[in-house]
């Protein structure tokens, strides 16, 4: 647990530090909010939330970026691999909950009239999946350049995709405008449990990805025996 | 090196003018040195620091047996060698 | 006052700034302190005597200083040394290919507690490979490599975390290894100061110069006491001193019994390890249709 914990504590201090990357992030959901602002409430609210998924998940994609140097010796430093990649997805999660609380209280604040619980669950659920799928884009995508280039296709799919199209259900913030309709239009629970479904779902996959890939890369060779 | 200090012990500038006198050239004390040193490891020479007839502590340098052993092998390896090169010169010169 | 006495005091300034550069310079290679004051006092005795300026007599400091940790060899002499100890790392029939261009044929490598092995050999003829092989971070297509005890790597660069403090670095490497964060930070430091730099209140690693950044690397790899050490070259960047501290780290690694394998193109310090593994490869005669 110590060694978990201590991973997380010096993830959150690298994303921290990384001063002009964490401002353009926290005001990229800024930025889509107010672009939304006018025209329908609905619309700026769905985009404030992909705006936060995809900046978590581009502060995801640096963060295992940078890890790939240090982790093989961290792994030889005594650390297993699952204490590796929940380090950093505890401190992305943490660091996506302080990304999300002001935007939350500004939906608070500016928006009545939608359901602010569910408002809160979508941004629960955009945290828990963007932060495994960030990590995950780095490690099939070792050059940032090429993961960052699939975030935005991602996002910008997410975009102009109809929601009611099957296969826009394969993006993973698919969830976040199911969740949102139900939100703002108060349309009937089904869609906040489709959502809701497609969230969990997601995070899960993602996550176990992230642990299937990271346990791949930092398995202990079978030419190697350790003897004690 | 060794045969200067055959004579008497001696130190490290009084060794270099020694040597100089004799023809080998100045020798400078960046080379001196760590050859002295060389020589205390390797047990040839014992060092000792002593107060000279006139002016502050110098390091004196004594050859050891051993040092005089070395020394006695490498002048008889030195004659035959030197005895060969010039009977071979003397060929040359009555040519 | 006359030109004379201007002179002399010149020259004993002169003199003493160089006796002190070489006082400095003899300890930072590791000279015996008592031994150290000797030379120096020997060499303001020439100096004296002949009233020659030091740079004439002596040459530049740190030369000198070199030539006379040469003379009077390691700190640790060879005849002191115990045996060394059991083996601690043992690779067997090593074969790497990379796309069917053979790399390493079948390589062996054993190397006991207290005994440093040098892998030497052209560029690209699979130095590194072998030690990432050792290190278990690269599969090789043959052979298997047995490590009695724990490993410590330090790579060719890389291998450090861009936006944190070297202080961080070792809390997260001791963390690994079971460590208190004081207890890392502290260990961490105290190897630092084995390699003439204080990492307290240095910046992050990004900002770090090459080889101040390769000292940290090396300091991370030996932290936790790792029994068996593998260091990829890792003096890049590294001025003469530090390039003499390190050695004198890697000698006393060695003689708290470490098991230690460091790449080098450098063959200067061949005499001072135990075992020399030359990977350049024999070339094969050459096949005509």
């Amino acid at each position: 647990m110590t060694k978990v914990l201590t991973v997380a504590d010096m993830t959150l201090r690298e994303i921290l530090r990384r001063r002009a990357v964490l401002v353009i992030i926290a005001m990229m959901p800024l930025a889509f909010y107010l672009s939304r602002r006018g025209d329908h409430l609905g619309q700026s609210i769905r985009f404030v939330c992909l705006g936060l998924g995809w900046a978590l998940s581009t502060a995801a994609l640096f963060t295992g970026g940078a890890a790939r140097g240090l982790e093989p010796r961290l792994r030889l430093s005594g650390y297993r691999a699952h204490q590796l990649y929940l380090g950093r997805l505890v401190a992305l999660w943490a660091a996506g909950g302080l990304l999300s609380a002001p935007y939350f209280l500004l939906i608070l604040v500016d928006q009545d009239g939608v359901s602010h619980g569910a408002i809160a669950l979508i941004m629960v659920l955009t945290v828990a999946v963007a932060a495994p799928f960030g990590l995950a884009l780095s490690a099939l995508l070792p050059r940032e350049l090429e993961g960052t280039l699939l975030l935005l296709t991602v996002v910008g799919l997410q975009m102009i995709m109809d929601p009611a199209d099957a296969s826009s259900r394969l993006l993973p913030f698919w969830f976040s405008r199911e969740i949102a309709t139900y939100a703002v239009d108060h349309t009937d629970t089904s869609y906040l449990a489709r959502g809701l479904v497609h969230g969990a779902v997601c995070a899960l996959v993602l996550t176990a990805l992230v642990a299937l890939l990271s346990a791949t890369r930092l398995r202990r060779r079978p030419h190697l025996r350790f003897v004690t | 090196m060794l045969a200067a200090l055959v004579r008497r012990e001696s130190y490290g500038y009084e060794l270099a003018q020694s040597l100089d006198a004799a023809g080998l050239g100045p020798i400078r004390g960046g080379t001196l040195y760590p050859v002295l040193l060389r020589l205390q490891r390797t047990g040839m020479v014992t060092a000792q620091w002593r107060e000279g007839e006139a002016g502050p502590a110098r390091k004196y340098y004594r050859i050891t047996e051993s040092g005089g052993e070395v020394l006695r092998r490498t002048a008889a390896d030195w004659e035959s060698f030197a005895g060969g090169v010039s009977a071979i010169l003397r060929e040359v010169a009555a040519r | 006052m006359n030109d004379a006495t201007n002179d002399v005091r010149e020259h004993a300034g002169e003199h003493d700034a160089w006796l002190a550069a070489l006082d400095g310079e003899l300890r930072r290679r590791g000279i015996e302190p008592g031994l150290a004051r000797h030379v120096v006092a020997e060499a303001a005795a020439h100096l004296r005597d002949s009233r020659q300026p030091p740079l004439a007599a002596f040459g530049r400091p740190d030369v000198y200083a070199a030539a006379v940790a040469d003379s009077v060899g390691e700190p640790v002499s060879g005849a002191r040394r115990p045996p060394p100890g059991p083996v601690r790392l043992e690779a067997r029939g090593i074969v790497k290919r990379y796309r069917r261009r053979p790399v390493l044929a079948g390589v062996d490598l054993t190397v006991r507690a207290g005994q440093i092995a040098a892998i030497v050999g052209a560029n690209g003829c699979g130095k590194s490979t072998l030690l990432r092989i050792c290190a278990g971070m690269v599969s090789p297509d043959r052979g298997r490599v047995h490590v009695h005890g724990t490993l410590g790597y330090c790579p060719q660069d890389g291998g450090t975390s861009e936006f944190l403090v070297p202080d961080e670095h070792f809390v997260l490497v001791g963390a690994g290894r079971g460590m208190g964060r004081a207890a890392a930070v502290g260990a961490g430091r105290a190897h630092a100061a084995a390699l003439d730099w204080n990492p307290a209140g240095a910046g992050q690693a990004r900002l770090l110069s090459g080889g101040t950044r390769q000292k940290l690397n090396l300091v991370m790899a030996g932290l936790g006491d790792p029994d068996v050490l593998l260091l990829d070259e890792p003096y890049q960047g590294f001025d003469r001193g530090a390039y003499v501290d390190f050695w004198h780290q890697l000698w006393r690694w060695r003689d708290a019994g470490k098991a230690i394998v460091v790449v080098t193109h450098l063959l200067d310090r061949l005499d001072r390890v135990d075992t020399v593994l030359d990977l350049t490869p024999v070339p094969e005669p050459e096949i005509r249709a």
